[in-house]
């Protein structure tokens, strides 16, 4: 019944925070619910046992990302950003024309329906797993497949990541004139 | 494996007969049990926050040679409950223009995000609502949450004080989470393992066992640990994001009554909690002296006194550390986090490694003393 009520919050929390993120007319607001939204998909991780997962998307997202975001929009003008604009169904802010729109509408269809091939294909095949008081940790499996079989790519993206470090050091450095 | 504080009572045999009386629900009763503890721990909490209030102020009193507050009850102990009573009857007052979804939500959150660091806390070896493999990496994740909260505040006040506290506060919590989580990440290593249950486990016996002493490298993580914490609670001398000499009152200047109320409670909590984390990782934690070690339930309780007198001696530490010491400039105080303390935590981390391979895992004390792992 936990598991059960868990994954209900989450994805009311997931879903409820992607449409809001849509519809609100300011830009703030959608950076708040977007906040939502991330934590519901923290808490679909965690109903589906993967807990360093879980734990991983809310320090990323939550502790990094989303205060990146906020500051990002305060620097750069903050409520200013609110949307007046409105086009087709009257939903703001519409970025786009029916073209754009119709083109985001078959290629929503099209990702639905691979999606429900792909996730039927599981259903069928899987017994749903249920989990009690205790479940196995996924901690160790993931160190092992980081440090071991993986850690080439592991260590290329923190190449990468130190790259873009070095990169946004020396474009906010102040220049000598 | 996950432990929690339903695993831990279900070893007792009293736990079957309240299975019955629920007619065998796992489910129901493991929802009772966690509902229960879940309100314990908070109103357990909430008191120390609100008697952090006091002990603040009796200390600073002591240190300034005045007498603090002596009025309400014996030696004033009850002031807090009358602040409290001041804080929910005061008038609820918002600017105009404020963003008022973001004005409300924000004290909210910082509640939450504190409160929520309390699950994984470890009380004592037994009482822990869940000993999660991924304990302390869930802590240091869902405590960012008040770093959101202190922005939105500050965003949301629409006044230039709130926003430049805000801007102050979130910066300087996310650059102090660098050098913290790194010292943490020394001791994870020392640990092997995440959970809080490991990592106290590993720390029995003689105070020589205490993570702190394993090696020089634990020791200097310790203090590197500790600033990094006064920083991320936003306490003196970090306090820039409510510099009263400068800024009012920072992120929450707006905020009246039981709503300011939320801000200083889940500061004062979350310096508990740091406080805590501090015991439990380097300074051993819930355990008894000398491995004594009786499987009952009165002992848990004796564990929760250990845990909680380490704890509220470092509590004092950090009101000590504010009302001695002068607060910083904000480039002194990035200077600090990025040109001293990152690099100390990463040679601290490294230094823990190198140990961990050349004395294959024993402790300072082990190789001085003899002794085995």
């Amino acid at each position: 019944m936990f598991a059960q009520l868990l994954f209900a919050m989450s994805a009311l929390l997931t879903v409820g925070g992607a449409i809001a993120v849509v519809v609100t007319k300011n830009i703030m607001h959608s950076c708040i619910f977007l906040l939502a939204c991330l934590i519901g998909v923290a808490g679909l991780y965690a109903t589906l046992g993967a807990d360093f997962v879980a734990v991983t998307q809310i320090m990323v997202y939550v502790g990094g990302i989303v205060i990146l975001m906020l500051f990002a929009v305060m620097l750069t003008g903050g409520k200013d950003f609110v949307s007046r604009a409105q086009n087709l169904l009257g939903l703001a802010p519409s970025m786009g024309n029916k073209w754009t729109f119709s083109i985001a509408i078959l290629v929503s269809i099209v990702f639905l329906l691979t999606n429900i091939s792909l996730i039927g294909n599981i259903v069928r095949s899987h017994a749903p797993k249920t989990f009690g008081n205790d479940y196995p940790s996924t901690v160790s499996q993931i160190g092992h497949l980081l440090v071991k079989d993986h850690v080439l790519a592991f260590e290329l993206s923190s190449v990468l990541l130190l790259g873009a470090l070095v990169g946004a050091a020396i474009i906010a450095r102040p220049r000598k004139q | 494996m996950n432990q929690t504080v339903v695993s831990y009572l279900s070893q007792y045999e009293f736990y079957d007969i309240i299975l019955e009386a629920f007619g065998n629900n796992e489910g129901l009763l493991a929802f009772v049990i966690y509902s229960l503890f879940a309100v314990i721990i908070v109103a357990l909490c909430a008191t120390i926050g609100g008697l952090g209030t006091y002990a603040e102020r009796k200390i600073s009193a002591d240190i300034q040679q005045r007498l603090g507050p002596n009025r309400v009850g014996p030696y004033g102990i009850l002031q807090f409950l009358a602040d409290g009573v001041k804080m929910m009857t005061k008038e609820d007052v918002m600017p105009f223009t404020a963003d008022k979804m973001l004005f409300y939500l924000a004290p909210c959150l910082a509640l939450v995000g504190v409160f929520a660091t309390l699950a994984v806390l470890p009380w004592s070896s037994g009482f822990i609502m869940a000993d999660m493999n991924v304990g302390i990496f869930y802590l240091i994740a869902i405590s960012s949450l008040v770093g959101v909260s202190v922005f939105l505040g500050g965003y949301a006040s629409n006044s230039k004080w709130s926003m430049l506290g805000g801007m102050r506060g979130a910066s300087q919590i996310i650059s102090y989470e660098i050098p913290v989580t790194i010292s943490i990440l020394a001791i994870v290593l020392l640990a092997g393992g995440m959970s809080f249950g490991a990592i106290v486990g590993h720390q029995k016996g003689l105070p020589t066992n205490w993570f702190i002493f394993h090696n020089p490298f634990a020791f200097v993580a310790f203090f590197v640990y500790f600033i990094g914490a006064l920083a991320e609670t936003n306490r003196a001398p970090f306090d820039l994001p409510e510099a009263e000499s400068e800024l009012v009152s920072g992120y929450h200047t707006e905020y009246t009554g039981m709503r300011f109320g939320f801000f200083a409670l889940a500061e004062y909590i979350e310096v508990f909690v740091v406080c805590g984390v501090a015991a439990a990782l380097f300074l051993g934690g819930s355990n008894l002296p000398f491995d004594i070690s009786f499987d009952i339930l009165p002992i848990q309780l004796v564990e929760v006194v250990i845990f909680m007198t380490k704890t509220l001696l470092l509590y004092y530490v950090v009101i000590w550390i504010r009302w001695t010491f002068p607060r910083l400039r904000v480039d002194q105080l990035m200077s600090i986090c990025w040109k001293y303390l990152t690099p100390i935590a990463i040679v601290n981390l490294c230094g823990c490694a190198i140990w961990l391979v050349v004395f294959n895992g024993r402790s300072f004390a082990q190789i001085v003393f003899g002794g085995h792992h």
